[in-house]
């Protein structure tokens, strides 16, 4: 694990409150701060608002009230400034979300073409080099339907890690899968995250948790109830609400 | 069901003769059709005249096109089998034996062209014009299916392009111009006035479909409405009502040099017809792509445009393809009705030819060949979708 305490702030978020079209009250004031090259993981029950939560940083959700600056463009509704934080802010989802008609390299080569207008063989050779890294650079011609889970996972990794990214949210990303193709797939953020990736990771998984966070979130009905170092939060919880989801996930 | 290996006698028993009703039920089937089949040919060999097609035939396929301008419409229809071939030999790729579908489509047309044309009494000249026609285009898709996938991938992306060249092309050697002699849309008719209304409408209502699809799922609140509205008006009044209208008051809507005359006026009004049905066809396939493609290229930084254009429409129209075709299919025969207001297309044709005094009462004549020429056009319009279908290969769309 790098230290990086002295490294200046990535994700700022103040007071974010939420509601749904339906009157809903999904986050209700949460505040979360992350540093470059830190690894925070959120946890909590199943609709106590993480997802939504992380789904704001790249404004894929809304919110009503509070702030969010992420590195150092604070989310408004102008359109462009949208793109831009987009441009900087990764995002593996639960679905994968793989492209299906395009081919495992072209789904890597898409954004960074038409977004970052880069040249198409400079993008595809960083694509393979990527591919390469987690381990499926020999699937690069076929299509997303014809691979595994754990592959279309890495794949999905790839390429997001494709737009060189200076955060990285993960959204369950090992929720939808088979339980022999976990690990890989965790390896591979394990790696990112020894490199010094700053990475939000929405989890289940304690073991990934302990091993690689820098902090715990516990968020409950849309608020963060702790926040602490993976030791203490999985051997000395301070709250109740802690301590109940602990019980409930051991 | 299970579909054994078994001799075809056993097979035949177990299914149609299983008990002495079913037998009874299979033989009383069996003598109905027999029967209708035998009446049918009776007709057609015996009693039927053909001389009502036979002395028209000029005039069902081009109206009172003027004759010594036909040679360019001959040029067009040679062009058309010629990109129709290439298309279709490239769509199909390095197969070596022909789908079964295929064998069909080009048995059917080498009948056409010869059995057809000998039977329709046309000048050895012209069912040889025929013949070479039909055969350029088996032969340009053989040429294109055994050596179509050795071209650079450039190439053949190009392709599709060909058609929309080949209809400006096309409307110039019909209309005239740039040297031609003018033809004016009054003199055009028969089934080259209803092809020709069939593809402006399809090429023209296909783009308009999908913007309108997209207009209705969109969060701006003017244009959601303004899409709702307008399909919904759209498919509430009947084609004939809006073909009425259309003819009196797309004059004063569309600017002067679009809609100068009743055929075009007839051209816009199936077009925008047709575009609310295809809307909703698109939106169908917009509907059962999952979100997160869309969430997944936005959150890659794509611009809303796009993420439409590379990651959303190719896999909804796709998914919406056979609705959409099914809709092309719907607006080839919907141009029956320009007849009722007054154009000379295929119908419209028939019923001048069926007026003439020379050949009163020879409707079923007439009415059968129309019947087959639209299954003809129609066929081969769901033979191409199926084709394409087959080509996008399901496996590269999303499951929901």
């Amino acid at each position: 694990m790098t230290s990086s305490a002295a490294n200046s702030v990535m994700i700022e978020a103040r007071g974010v409150e939420k509601w749904y079209a339906n009157g809903y009250h999904a986050l209700r004031g949460v505040n979360l701060s992350v540093r470059q090259g830190e690894v925070v993981v959120i946890m909590g029950p199943s609709g106590s608002g993480k997802s939504t939560f992380i789904r704001t940083f790249n404004a894929l959700e809304d919110f009503q009230k509070g702030s969010i600056v992420v590195d150092g463009m604070p989310l408004s509704n102008d359109l462009r400034n949208i793109d831009a934080i987009r441009r900087e802010v990764g995002m593996v989802f639960q679905q994968f979300n793989l492209f299906p008609h395009l081919t495992v390299l072209e789904n890597l080569t898409l954004a960074p073409t038409l977004v970052r207008k880069r040249s198409k063989v400079e993008v595809e050779r960083e694509a393979l080099e990527l591919l390469e890294r987690v381990n499926i650079r020999e699937q690069a011609h076929k299509y997303p339907g014809q691979l595994s889970g754990g592959q279309q996972q890495r794949v999905a990794i790839a390429r997001s890690l494709c737009m060189e990214p200076r955060v990285m949210l993960f959204d369950e990303p090992t929720s939808a899968l088979d339980p022999e193709m976990v690990q890989e797939v965790l390896e591979v953020m394990q790696e990112l995250a020894r490199e010094g990736m700053t990475m939000v990771v929405v989890t289940h998984e304690v073991r990934f948790a302990r091993q690689v966070a820098h902090r715990i979130v516990l968020m409950a009905d849309g608020l963060v109830v702790e926040e602490a170092p993976p030791e203490q939060f999985f051997s000395n919880p301070q709250h109740e609400r802690s301590r109940q989801f602990l019980s409930q996930i051991a | 069901m299970t579909s054994t290996p078994q001799a075809p006698l056993a097979r035949l028993r177990r299914e149609l003769f299983a008990t002495p009703l079913d037998g009874l039920i299979t033989l009383g089937l069996v003598g109905f059709l027999l029967a209708v089949a035998a009446a049918l040919l009776r007709w057609v060999f015996f009693q039927a005249e053909w001389a009502v097609i036979q002395a028209n035939t000029t005039l069902f396929a081009v109206g009172r096109y003027p004759i010594e301008q036909q040679w360019r419409l001959w040029l067009l229809t040679t062009l058309l089998a010629a990109a129709t071939g290439l298309s279709w030999g490239l769509l199909r790729g390095p197969s070596r034996r022909w789908p079964v579908n295929d064998q069909l489509a080009a048995g059917i047309l080498i009948v056409l062209a010869v059995v057809g044309s000998w039977a329709l009494k046309l000048t050895p000249a012209i069912q040889l014009r025929w013949c070479g026609i039909a055969a350029l285009m088996l032969a340009v898709r053989w040429a294109a299916g055994r050596w179509g996938h050795t071209w650079p991938m450039g190439l053949r992306r190009l392709v599709p392009l060909i058609w929309p060249l080949l209809y400006l092309l096309g409307m110039v050697l019909i209309s005239g111009g740039l040297g031609l002699m003018q033809v004016p849309p009054s003199e055009w008719g028969g089934l080259l006035l209803t092809l020709l209304e069939a593809s402006f409408a399809i090429l023209l209502c296909f783009p308009l479909g999908i913007l309108l699809a997209l207009g209705r799922r969109s969060d701006l609140p003017l244009l959601r409405w303004g899409s709702v509205v307008y399909i919904e008006f759209i498919r509430g009044a009947p084609l004939i009502t809006l073909l009425f209208l259309g003819q009196n008051i797309l004059g004063f809507l569309l600017p002067g040099g679009l809609a100068p005359d009743r055929v075009w006026r007839a051209a816009w009004v199936l077009t925008f017809f047709a575009a609310a049905y295809v809307a909703e066809a698109v939106r169908s396939g917009l509907a059962a792509l999952p979100a997160g493609q869309l969430e997944a290229a936005r959150s890659l930084g794509l611009p809303m445009h796009q993420a439409l254009i590379h990651v959303v429409l190719p896999q909804a129209l796709r998914i919406a393809l056979p609705a959409t075709v099914g809709q092309f299919i719907t607006l080839l025969q919907d141009t029956t009705l320009l007849s009722l207001i007054g154009l000379l297309d295929l119908l419209g044709t028939a019923r001048t030819v069926m007026a003439n005094p020379e050949f009163l009462g020879k409707n079923a004549e007439v009415y059968l060949v129309l019947a087959v020429l639209f299954w003809c056009c129609c066929a081969a319009l769901g033979l191409g979708s199926r084709a394409l279908e087959s080509r996008l290969n399901p496996l590269t769309t999303a499951k929901a």
